[in-house]
């Protein structure tokens, strides 16, 4: 015991002070006084190291209050949220997407923000559309914190290796199926690498789909809009794709049925040169990889009927829980205006809605960005309109897709019994929900 | 003092009670302290939400038997759950006490060192149920994994472990067994209390090792092989982890990794149906207790304890 002198006494308290710091910054409100605002995001290591930053800053700028981020992948985000809404203690600030964004506002889980726009919150400069697509009965719930829309990325060395002239032999803004399928294989030929990902089991590609063929995914009613011949011809298409060799075989796609990371794109894993994604996620895949990737849109039939949309690609949203709701909104507002903060922000969440930081981001655009902004201004009056949120019980629907469809990538069934099947669980669930 | 005499009669038999029984509860405190403090609460509100609709942003909604005449009269992908999780338990549980019963016999034979091989074997049963082990075995088993690579170099070509539903099963079957160190170590523990005495008096009258695995060794073993069966059958009913990382969740391919589990954490999470999963977590509840009854129930015919006499 004895040995145990000053020196090291002073070397184990300040290790100590240390992790106290480190402990701080990892989120937890540092001094009693200070007030606390906790921001819950769903991410991926780019956003998450660009949030982390704006929080920084933010926090630096403003002295009495404290920002934390809490992040989580997207696959346990909602099962997280879930679990804090029983609990009553959701963060004050939440991370939302169009889809389920109208579940929570029914449910009073996100409170309107009308009380704060024009004192903590300023809305001044947002687009319209903005707040319109964040409007529900009257009420502003839901600050959009970027547009965007569905995007296919291809890897520019080995469409090069190939001998595709992007723009000349291939038009990343207007391509059929059946174009898809020649160059696929050829990409296959040349290079030994699947020209595409099999989006057999991709349900973003299948309500795509069911757009391009005049359908909605649910009807003004609700029920379910895909009907047993748009569901056989999208199997078959790819179908066809893969018979040719232009994707990966089909129990490999069988695999990442339903996987949403990132890191599983054949694009980044090398094994096909083409992947398909939300236009936002180009910066964030583009950081996992380093051959450059072009942008197109996703493949159409002949007719080329627009089948994405543009919509809000995230909210932030007000939860009920939130204890500060001045801070927080004070901090959203900050989220979407201030100029240092979306500068760090970028595109990474998609198009902001804020026309003075749009402009104040164009001289710096990475590389990755640029072909971001050039998609969507290429993009603009060539999508299909935006249709209403779909109704609950469609995260079931879309995970019954994606196993069925594993099925017909297997080759156990015949695509014409797998339709049927997947119609009739899709309204039996519907019913149900 | 009137309750001055059945105050003292609680006292001597309490006395009594707790001079025998001390050791055994002291033992279980943890335990119980747990079980009041944190679990209780939660089973009973679970058995109550069972009973109910609810989706976890809206109050319970009571609907009677509803969620049960549902499980057991519309839901396919119920009767699926089970039936994988069938599969699961009668393949896998007699496959590793077998495994786990031969490795305790071979590190019996007094091999130098036997403390670093008890530790090594053990190691995968501490590992095991993590999810790091579990991303492990899906590298291994991938198409492009360790597996198919050294099949490669003896010229076979192996398959889609999995994504294709023939096999998959078999990948978490394979890694059930090779968390065999807990009953590893509960049959060399029983190994040892058998006494040598009576392999000696087997061998004189030349008997084989066959005949003496079974004439003596299964049935002075049988309590411990009881007792391992019933540990590991349960432990295999709640599997989950391994089931869960690698169909991603959602018990793909085609459904052949729907654990009950997986079924379950999916309807709660998944698709917030909060009083569902609660009527399907006490469905289960009610198919281990049975198992393990019947277990208990079968032993009196093939289990005999040494201080049984006649």
């Amino acid at each position: 015991m004895s040995k145990f002198n000053r020196r090291q006494f002073l070397h184990t308290s300040a290790g100590f002070a240390g992790s106290v710091a480190v402990f701080s910054a990892f989120g937890q409100p540092a001094f009693a006084q200070d007030t606390a605002v906790r921001h819950f995001w769903w991410g991926n290591p780019e956003r998450d190291k660009r949030t982390f930053a704006v929080i920084d800053i933010y926090n630096g700028k403003t002295p009495g209050v404290k920002v934390s981020g809490e992040t989580l992948g997207f696959a346990d985000y909602f099962t997280k949220l879930t679990t804090q809404i029983a609990g009553g203690n959701m963060p004050d600030v939440i991370q939302q997407g169009y889809g389920v964004l109208f579940e929570y506002i029914a449910n009073g889980a996100v409170v309107p923000l009308d009380d704060f726009v024009g004192k903590s919150l300023d809305i001044s400069k947002m687009d319209q559309s903005a707040i319109d697509a964040g409007t529900v009965d009257g009420k502003f719930y839901a600050l959009s914190i970027g547009a965007n829309s569905h995007m296919a990325v291809f890897n520019t060395r080995l469409f090069e290796e190939a001998g595709i002239k992007v723009g000349e032999t291939f038009d990343p803004y207007a391509y059929t199926y059946d174009e898809l399928k020649e160059f696929a294989a050829a990409i296959k030929e040349a290079t030994g690498v699947a020209g595409t990902d099999d989006n057999t089991a991709d349900y973003q590609n299948f309500s795509d789909f069911t757009v391009q063929k005049g359908a909605n995914l649910y009807n003004e009613d609700g029920s379910y809009g895909p009907t047993q011949d748009i569901v056989e011809e999208y199997w078959s298409t790819w179908a066809a794709i893969r018979d040719a060799g232009g994707t990966p075989p089909g129990p490999e796609s069988a695999a990442l049925a339903g996987v949403s990371e990132l890191s599983q794109l054949g694009v980044v894993t090398g094994k096909s040169a083409m992947s398909y994604l939300w236009s936002n996620q180009l910066v964030g895949v583009q950081g996992l990889m380093q051959d450059a990737l072009g942008a197109a849109v996703y493949p159409n039939t002949p007719e080329m009927i627009p089948g994405s949309v543009i919509q809000p690609s995230q909210f932030v949203c007000l939860t009920r829980d939130s204890k500060n709701p001045e801070a927080a909104t004070a901090y959203m507002s900050a989220f979407v205006n201030d100029l240092e903060m979306t500068t760090v922000l970028g595109l990474e969440r998609g198009i902001p809605s804020n026309s003075d930081v749009r402009a104040a981001l164009e001289p710096n655009l990475s590389a990755a960005e640029k072909v971001s902004v050039e998609f969507f201004d290429r993009i603009q009056g060539k999508t299909a309109p935006l249709t209403a949120p779909p109704p609950s019980g469609s995260a079931e629907v879309e995970q019954t897709f994606e196993r069925l469809a594993v099925s017909v990538l297997l080759g156990e069934r015949s695509i014409p019994e797998v339709a049927t099947d997947f119609l009739n669980q899709a309204k039996a669930i519907l019913a149900r929900a | 003092m009137w309750c001055a005499g059945p105050g003292a009669y609680w006292d001597t038999r309490m006395h009594k009670f707790l001079r025998r029984n001390f050791a055994g509860y002291a033992f279980l405190l943890p335990w119980l302290i747990g079980f009041f403090l944190l679990a209780i609460g939660p089973i009973l509100a679970s058995l109550y939400l069972s009973f109910t609709k609810y989706n976890v942003v809206r109050p319970p909604q009571w609907i009677g038997l509803d969620n049960y005449a549902y499980m057991f009269q519309m839901d396919q992908r119920f009767w699926k759950a089970l039936q994988v999780t069938f599969q699961f338990v009668v393949i896998s549980v007699p496959l590793k006490l077998i495994f786990a019963l031969g490795v305790a016999m071979a590190l019996d034979k007094g091999i130098r060192a036997i403390g670093w091989y008890r530790a090594l074997f053990y190691l995968p049963s501490i590992l095991g149920g993590s999810i790091a082990v579990a991303i492990l075995w899906r590298q291994l088993f991938n198409y492009d994994g360790v597996i198919n690579s050294v099949l490669r170099l003896f010229g076979g070509d192996g398959p889609y472990w999995l994504s294709d539903p023939r096999y998959s099963l078999w990948t978490l079957i394979v890694l059930a067994i090779w968390q065999f160190g807990s009953p590893m170590l509960i049959f060399l523990a029983g190994l040892r209390a058998i006494p040598q005495e009576l392999y000696e008096a087997a061998e004189i009258d030349a008997a084989g090792p066959v005949r003496k695995f079974f004439a003596i060794t299964v049935p002075l073993l049988a309590p411990v092989i009881f007792f391992n069966l019933v540990l590991q059958m349960i432990e295999a009913f709640k599997s989950f982890s391994g089931a869960f990382i690698i169909s991603g969740g959602t018990g793909a391919p085609l459904d052949s990794l729907l654990f009950f589990t997986v079924y379950l954490y999916n309807e709660a999470f998944a698709f917030l149906r909060m009083g569902y999963a609660s009527a399907l977590a006490w469905v289960l509840l009610l198919i281990i207790a049975l198992f393990t009854a019947i277990a208990f129930w079968t032993s009196k015919y093939w289990v005999h304890y040494e201080n049984e006499r006649g």
